[in-house]
């Protein structure tokens, strides 16, 4: 398989980018998949509280970090690296990575590239898909609407978003389900991944005192996501398999 | 989320009550399992409550208290009967299903009993399945035992069945109260009917005449209590004002032993199977 790189972006906060990463790389653990992650909300770093072992903290506006990212794709063990894009800077990431030439290598059969859009329920989402497009034309473009915190904020003109839509070939909808509030909180105050809840662990990796309902909950909603994983073909697009095209 | 936590959610236990053990022990592994009993219908009147009421106190009897639960938040009756060791919830709220579920499923010796109310049906049952329930409950030494108690409409075989079969991992006694009344010729012209009808293990509630089943239905009259006095009390001691005549005790203390057979043949099949398969295993 070549390198793959899986961005996850949007361009404003709010709209759940990070929790979505989550759902991704519990997704590729259960599929061992070896995965490494970018975390590019510098200095912060969200993503790595909770997957502290395989991500990094990124400043991805620095060519120092670009680099550490880039230039060790063909030299890694791991083959896929996710890079959680910092809210508002989706369209300036994937400018930079024009810039150094990634997506040239990327034509040329080199590397792999999906990018996650996490949109959010507002019409302007819309208008940052038309500022994507040009970068993902012919790649794995997946546009994820989140419900995770909240089931009926999507109240899109369906005319509009299917023009958009007729113009990105390959585009795949990704939904993620809404997920039990207070469930959603306690793996937020345990900052741990959701796998790890649902296999009652603590953060030290020893044996947690997670509520069997909430549990019950987290696996529910993540055996749901993984279906939409597996219904867009995203393994198959990560090896590089027929059937994803 | 355990069960230390939820004790704000039963009533405030007056100061001569015994103290209830606080927090969860784990059970030593060749410790008798604790029952989880489960009544539960899908129609309401079929003596529902009264079924988990006698099944609470015969726990009280054979000296194991039990944790108990009313999934009615609205007329919560079996509260009523046992107001100091019963949690009511409201399914509806996260929470309560936390506080029910997690209970349920904690490794400690309390035997269980929970009512679960026909409008309480679906919501219990979706998240005993989705919660993973049983699978935790048995390495934790409980072994949860559904009381279903069928009527005389088809549905409520039909419901029966399904439920036997997806939860298979949970013992499935088959209730049929004599009070209710037999199957109508339409029920038992049902497969649900025909393919529950060889069903074992299954619990017959004796039929109580009404006059005296009233008297029962007073919350106040605790069960254990009736079993344990003597069956002719002392003339000359004053009467209490709700006093039972003796015809009344007498009739109401054989309904009740014959009741408590019946639950004792099914629990303590059950008990002793699943000691058997650990000891064998």
């Amino acid at each position: 398989m070549k390198p793959m790189v899986l961005m996850v972006g949007a361009d404003k906060g709010g709209v759940g980018k990070t929790t979505m990463t989550r759902t991704l790389l519990d997704y590729l653990a259960a599929k061992n998949t070896l995965t490494r992650a970018f975390d590019a909300e510098h200095p912060r770093g969200t993503l790595k509280r909770f997957f502290p072992e395989i991500t990094e903290v990124v400043d991805i506006t620095t060519a120092a970090d670009q680099m550490k990212m880039l230039d060790t794709l063909s030299t890694s063990e791991v083959k896929v690296s996710v890079i959680d894009i910092r809210a508002g800077l989706l369209s300036r990431t994937l400018r930079a990575f024009k810039e150094v030439g990634f997506f040239d290598l990327v034509d040329a059969g080199e590397f792999n590239f999906g990018l996650f859009h996490v949109v959010g329920p507002s019409v302007s989402s819309l208008d940052e898909i038309s500022e994507v497009l040009p970068y993902v034309k012919g790649r794995h473009y997946f546009v994820v609407k989140n419900h995770v915190n909240d089931s009926t904020f999507f109240d899109w003109n369906p005319g509009i978003y299917k023009t958009y839509f007729a113009t990105v070939k390959d585009a795949a909808e990704v939904n993620i389900p809404k997920l039990n509030e207070l469930a959603y909180e306690q793996v937020e105050l345990a900052g741990i991944p959701f796998s790890d809840f649902v296999a009652n662990k603590a953060a030290n990796g020893r044996p947690g005192d997670h509520s069997l309902v909430l549990r019950g909950y987290v696996r529910t909603w993540m055996n749901q996501v993984s279906e939409e994983y597996d219904r867009v073909g995203l393994l198959d697009r990560i090896y590089d398999r027929a059937e994803a095209a | 989320m355990s069960v230390s936590s939820i004790a704000s959610t039963t009533a405030p236990r007056p100061p001569d009550a015994a103290p209830r053990s606080q927090g969860v022990r784990p059970a030593p592994r060749t410790a008798k399992p604790s029952l989880a009993g489960i009544v539960t219908s899908v129609h309401a009147r079929t003596g529902r409550t009264l079924l988990a009421r006698v099944l609470a106190e015969h726990f009280v009897l054979s000296g194991r208290r039990p944790l108990i639960f009313d999934t009615d938040p609205v007329e919560h009756r079996l509260q009523s009967c046992f107001p100091y060791d019963t949690i009511v919830v409201d399914l509806h709220e996260t929470r309560d299903q936390m506080t029910l579920f997690d209970t349920l499923a904690a490794p400690s010796p309390e035997s269980r009993v929970a009512d679960v109310s026909h409008q309480a049906f679906r919501k219990f049952f979706r998240v005993m399945s989705e919660s993973g329930f049983e699978a935790e409950a048995r390495p934790n030494n409980i072994v949860p035992v559904i009381f279903y108690i069928a009527d005389r409409n088809p549905d409520s075989y039909e419901e029966g069945r399904r439920l036997r079969d997806r939860f298979a991992q949970s013992r499935f006694v088959l209730v049929e109260n004599a009070f209710v009344g037999a199957a109508k010729e339409v029920t038992r012209a049902n497969p649900a009917y025909q393919a529950l009808s060889a069903h074992e293990p299954r619990l017959a509630m004796p039929a109580l005449a009404p006059e005296f089943a009233e008297l029962v239905e007073n919350p106040g009259l605790s069960l254990s209590e009736l079993v344990r006095q003597p069956l002719a009390l002392d003339e000359t001691r004053p009467a209490p004002p709700d006093e039972l005549s003796f015809r009344a005790r007498a009739t109401i203390r054989a309904w009740l032993i014959a009741m408590f057979r019946e639950i004792h043949r099914v629990t303590h099949r059950a008990e002793t199977e699943i000691g058997e398969a650990a000891g064998s295993a």
